[in-house]
């Protein structure tokens, strides 16, 4: 009952504690919302309806079937024919020097080719330096290549594609929904965790305080399991915010919302007991935060927040999978998109369990150490 | 009179790097965590410069064949020697393969459905269907585009399937260099690791000498305050090198690398951002900003140019408030840099528009923030 007692005191203490420092209570919270801003803005970025990409042609063969293509591209809302050049080399030019991120080549004898053979080929030189513009051109390129097979199909005797792929989602959810929100709802709860600690230990440290509690007649169990309850509150806070932003985001929320909280909980309770361990050895507040925060950005890789951890290399993949923050987003994602209940995410929550129960000894052993 | 400056900025080099060497976790952050966490995690995401990787070649995917037909043979056939779909799995039955997806035991379910053949006999579009888990993020867009591209060039009448040819009616040759993922993610790397580290060695070295009480001290010595910036400029450049080496080795010896620039190009460039940072350290330490609201001010920092710098969106994709953001920062223009040498081989030289305007950035960033120290040297010290 007594560890209870004290427990409860500590956590209450450590709320109090944030309720009197503005500061800290504000980021606590900001987090959540300024990376869902900054999200909202990629997405935006991504889905949105043009681009306006800059793309210069050289029609080599001017031929009715190379003017339609011509069209088509002109018309694309994706890709904007900047310039019309008469020579390849021109056009290449244009490429190398950053004037255009893409140049269509149609070469010569075009038309005659597909009219003949019911086949042709354009050339397509994009800017590879560039992250996601090469994508989209070759897709905008296909598309206008493919139209002008299907709609001028008769005029050019030009035969369908042979297979078509339909995907279908499982979830049920719009394939242009927004996959990486579980994920964020993971990362909100390892930064979130990783801020707590920094408040609970090292800058108890700093004001000199921590000694104070560690002679008071409370254990040091005790302490750690209050400041993980405060966690624990906290976490269920900014959970709430995200899940209010979701909502609000349009996002449908398939599974039990207890489950959410439960696996927001112990992705939390792992990352405070690691940040216990890493606290145990660094003492500056900064130095730490900034080494969290060093951690945190390859996590967005490589703990399956943008994409699939099954996506990754054989090496890559095995440190995904050694992550428990890796089952942790697994988790969010199989209740929030595919409805799954506990009995589907039990292993996962299981391995968060178990990495946290191991955590926690060597914290307190590392802290009598080096006390 | 230069001689003295330049013996200043020496001293407080010298003061930097004695600091530096005497704090073991300074170090470990500073050139071995920061270089070695981004390189080793671009290179375990995308495998490493000289392989090619496919994502979607092991991912247990379910192939259920209800037509029966040779032509459905044939693409599977097709699928499994594209190097694409190398974990095929054929035990399922189209419900028992929708009952698993979602439990991690596969991530797709490709259906052959009843009429494949005729629809191709009769020369039709035959259509297959691809149940995803779209609970994994990319997973189902990544098998999809893959899948799209293997099957666009398969021929039901020829019994070994051509490669990337095929019956599409309008072949689009891709010309110019082609990149790997890990050469692409070696920009942001160089780049990143050079503004995380830079920023905080800069800031909050600075926010913790003021909470130390030495700041003040340094401000009252006959060192003036150009040496002061100077000085711990010049050393934390020599840090930056040390780092720009540590990221190129990893790449070159451990991921196989190869940049298309020299050596010279490559520091000086990393060189580039690592001022522009700095000056921007400075302007944030003028600002009397605490140790701890450094690393906040730092993790938004590296996020706004996570979104806002062409490294996640190429900038010239994005629109609005966005747009205008990614215009005024500079360290867009430091990435394109680096991009364009890096992955191009474009002379430093020509890309001077580029250059003016980091270097014009960097300028501003170190007078403005002589300024401020200079006009508020007292209220700055405490």
């Amino acid at each position: 009952m007594r560890p209870v007692r004290d427990s409860a005191a500590i956590a209450f203490k450590e709320i109090r504690q944030l309720g009197r420092d503005p500061v800290s209570l504000i980021l606590t919270f900001m987090f959540p919302i300024l990376l869902i801003g900054i999200f909202i803005i990629i997405t935006a970025a991504f889905s949105a309806p043009s681009y306006n990409i800059p793309v210069v042609v050289a029609d080599l063969d001017t031929s009715p079937a190379s003017e339609v293509l011509v069209d088509k591209m002109t018309t694309s809302s994706i890709i904007r024919v900047t310039e019309l050049l008469p020579t390849e080399e021109q056009a290449l030019h244009r490429v190398e020097t950053g004037d255009a991120m893409g140049a269509v080549i149609i070469p010569q004898g075009f038309g005659e080719s597909l009219l003949t053979t019911g086949r042709a080929f354009i050339v397509l030189q994009t800017d590879n330096s560039k992250i996601t513009a090469p994508t989209l051109i070759q897709a905008a390129v296909n598309r206008e290549a493919a139209d002008l097979a299907s709609t001028a199909g008769g005029q050019f005797g030009v035969k369908q594609v042979a297979v078509e792929v339909i995907v279908r989602p499982i979830s049920g959810r719009p394939p242009t929904g927004d996959p990486i929100l579980p994920g964020f709802l993971g990362m909100i709860a390892i930064l979130g965790a990783f801020d707590d600690i920094v408040n609970a230990i090292t800058r108890e440290r700093e004001r000199g305080t921590f000694p104070r509690l560690l002679l008071s007649p409370v254990s040091i169990i005790s302490i750690y399991s209050g400041k993980m309850a405060a966690t624990v509150l906290l976490t269920a806070l900014r959970t709430t915010l995200m899940l209010i932003i979701f909502v609000l985001m349009g996002l449908a929320v398939r599974g039990n919302i207890l489950l959410i909280y439960l696996t927001t909980s112990l992705i939390a309770v792992f990352t405070l007991s690691l940040g216990l361990v890493m606290s145990s050895r660094i003492r500056g507040s900064s130095t730490l935060t900034v080494l969290e925060i060093a951690l945190t950005f390859p996590l967005f890789q490589l703990t399956g927040i943008f994409q699939s951890p099954e996506l990754l290399t054989s090496g890559g993949r095995a440190i995904a999978r050694a992550l428990p923050w890796t089952y942790g987003n697994e988790a969010l994602r199989r209740v929030i998109y595919l409805g799954l209940g506990l009995d589907a995410i039990a292993g996962d929550l299981l391995v968060l369990m178990i990495s946290s129960l191991i955590m926690l000894p060597i914290a307190t052993m590392l802290s009598k150490r080096t006390m | 009179m230069a001689l003295k400056l330049l013996r200043d900025i020496f001293a407080v080099a010298g003061n930097e790097s004695r600091q530096f060497w005497r704090n073991r976790t300074a170090i470990l952050i500073s050139l071995v965590i920061l270089p070695l966490f981004f390189t080793v995690s671009l290179g375990a995401a995308g495998g490493g410069a000289t392989t090619r990787f496919s994502p979607t070649a092991n991912i247990p995917i379910a192939f259920i064949d209800n037509d029966l037909s040779t032509d459905s043979s044939r693409l599977l056939q097709t699928l499994r020697s594209s190097g694409d779909f190398n974990n095929l799995l054929l035990g399922y039955r189209e419900d028992s393969a929708l009952a698993v997806l979602g439990t991690g035991k596969i991530y797709a379910a490709i259906v052959v459905p009843e009429g494949f053949h005729n629809h191709l006999a009769n020369n039709q579009t035959s259509k297959i269907i691809l149940y995803a888990d779209d609970g994994e993020p990319g997973v189902g867009d990544q098998i999809s585009a893959t899948l799209r591209t293997v099957v666009q060039d398969f021929n039901p009448r020829v019994e070994v399937q051509p490669e990337r040819r095929g019956l599409s009616q309008i072949e689009i040759v891709q010309k110019g260099a082609l990149f790997s993922s890990f050469n692409i993610g070696l920009v942001v790397v160089l780049g990143v690791v050079q503004i995380f580290a830079t920023f905080y060695e800069i800031a909050g070295g600075m926010a913790r000498e003021r909470e130390d009480g030495t700041l003040a001290r340094l401000l009252v010595s006959p060192t003036g305050l150009v040496p002061i910036m100077l000085g711990k400029t010049l050393f934390d450049s020599v840090l930056a090198t040390i780092r720009t080496f540590i990221v190129l080795g990893l790449s070159v010896y451990m991921f196989g690398a190869r940049p298309s620039t020299d050596l010279a190009t490559l520091v000086i460039v990393s060189l580039i951002v690592a001022l522009l940072t700095m000056g921007f350290g400075f302007v944030v330490s003028a600002l009397r900003v605490g140790a701890r609201a450094v690393v906040i001010v730092e993790f938004f920092l590296v996020l706004f140019l996570f979104a806002f710098s062409g490294l996640v969106i190429d900038k010239e994709l994005l629109r609005g408030l966005s747009k205008a953001i990614s215009n005024i920062l500079p360290w867009a223009y430091g990435f394109e840099i680096l991009r364009r040498t890096v992955l191009i081989g474009r002379p430093l030289l020509t890309l001077a528009s580029d250059l003016q305007i980091i270097l014009a950035a960097t300028v501003i960033f170190y007078v403005v923030s002589y300024a401020i120290f200079a006009l508020s040297r007292e209220r700055l010290a405490f």
